[in-house]
């Protein structure tokens, strides 16, 4: 006997009905690495932090991201880059300033040329973070001492990312017709199917219709 | 100009589109993992639109509305390639068909936002952008995958084998083939053919796969014409079976 089901795709799949044979046991932590998504929702603004995905290596992101974290509502830019590419700050509390309460630190290592690194902030705690700008630096410390100098002032800033520029995979001018058409895209939305109307009149005829 | 001939250039994008857009939506919720899920449902919906998109330009020509087009027609009416009915089977052989499939569709939306058929262009220049994601997603999964491990390679050298022939079938002539190219409405299959075999060479390249030689192969014909394989007409009960149940419901 196979499976019968209300959908014909499962129906053709022919899966034997009864109990599913067990599943080969998977090596411990067999999963794809993480990357952090970045979009820039309009002309101007800056590129906001959206989420993780799952990915086998970066392009691969891209594509996930692309349809995650951009098929619904205006989306002109993508960056992805690689969780463990992004060094963190310690997370100072909502009104705090953690420019101000970090000390500098000796780089381990320092590159023989200085190169640029992204900046981003996160202004209070339960936000994203935000694309506040590039420095240039031969190290992660340096960066981060660059970018106190450069957006530190403006706080509260309760912790910074803090990654080489290199390292951010980003969507190309030529690539935003790809976002053209999503602000058309209504029913992927959920206000595109209004159906309280319907549900009422569903009701109304129920109460009217004797029992 | 000719309107004859504009309309079965819109019949078979249309046809098309709407029948691997369909197809494709059968692996939604049965994706290889839950992000490609996604990726692969998204597209399929784009594709629906594309259908929309020029059954309504053919409505303008006179025709009937898109839904009474798309969901009452039997397979002997439908002008898609043999290509885009087959079933899905594994994964590598939907792969395989959505690479030869949207790199030659994006050749003709290029084509057609230059067409002097004004609304073709305008509809094909406004929709070219999902298009190339469609190709971007593609080109990256045939690439990794044709390079990685020896059961990816297989799967999907064995898939391109099936699927050639009627890839080959996409670039089945009209019957107004010369008039579209000398209006300057469409450039026509053959060039259409060129440019593909280049750029689908372009990405096997960098893979462990190979191109069939395809002085060998037959295209499978006949789609344009209505000439279809037995797995059209089972997609088109199932895929107007609520229509036909009631004309009217909305949702």
């Amino acid at each position: 006997m196979s499976l019968t089901s209300l959908d014909p795709r499962v129906t053709r799949l022919h899966l034997p009905d009864g109990e599913i044979p067990p599943m080969e046991q998977k090596p411990a932590l067999d999963q794809f690495e993480t990357y952090e998504v970045f979009h820039l929702k309009k002309e101007g603004a800056a590129y906001t932090y959206v989420g993780p995905v799952h990915a086998p290596n970066e392009e691969v992101g891209f594509l996930f991201a692309k349809e995650q974290y951009s098929r619904r509502f205006p989306c002109v830019g993508l960056w992805i880059i690689r969780t463990d590419h992004i060094q963190v700050t310690p997370y100072a509390g909502d009104g705090e300033n953690i420019y101000e309460m970090i000390r500098a630190e000796e780089p381990g290592t320092r590159s023989e040329q200085a190169e640029p690194y992204e900046i981003f902030q996160l202004k209070k705690r339960g936000k994203a973070h935000v694309h506040a700008g590039r420095v240039t630096a031969t190290s992660f410390q340096e960066a981060l001492q660059e970018a106190k100098q450069a957006f530190g002032e403006k706080g509260p800033v309760v912790n910074v990312w803090i990654v080489k520029s290199g390292h951010v995979l980003q969507s190309g001018e030529e690539d935003r017709d790809m976002w053209l058409t999503v602000p058309d895209k209504k029913y992927r939305e959920a206000t595109a199917y209004k159906v309280m109307d319907k549900i009422t009149k569903f009701k109304e005829e129920q109460r009217n219709t004797p029992a | 100009m000719n309107e004859q001939a504009i309309k079965d250039l819109l019949y078979k994008l249309a046809d098309d589109e709407l029948i691997l857009g369909h197809r494709n939506s059968e692996w939604t919720g049965f994706g290889p993992i839950l992000e490609e899920d996604i990726a692969f449902s998204s597209m399929a919906q784009d594709k629906i639109g594309h259908s929309l998109a020029f059954y309504t330009l053919l409505q303008e020509l006179g025709e009937s509305d898109p839904d009474t087009v798309a969901f009452t027609r039997n397979a002997r009416q439908f002008h898609n390639s043999q290509l885009v009915e087959l079933p899905n089977g594994e994964y590598d052989f939907s792969l395989i068909r959505h690479f030869l499939y949207d790199n030659a569709e994006i050749i003709r939306f290029e084509m057609l936002s230059q067409s002097n058929y004004e609304p073709i262009a305008k509809v094909a220049t406004k929709l070219k952008g999902e298009v190339k994601y469609h190709v971007l997603h593609a080109n990256t999964w045939i690439r990794n995958l044709g390079s990685s491990t020896e059961e990816a390679i297989l799967r999907l050298q064995s898939s391109l084998n099936e699927a050639l022939p009627y890839a080959l079938g996409m670039f089945e002539v009209s019957t107004f083939e010369q008039e579209l190219i000398d209006t300057g409405i469409y450039g026509g299959e053959e060039a259409v053919k060129a440019e593909w075999l280049q750029r689908v060479q372009a990405v096997l390249g960098k893979t462990k796969l190979k191109l069939p030689e395809l002085n060998g192969i037959t295209p499978k014909l006949g789609g344009r014409y209505g000439e279809h394989t037995a797995h059209l007409q089972p997609l088109l009960d199932e895929m107007s079976e609520v229509f036909n149940i009631d004309p009217t419901a909305e949702w």
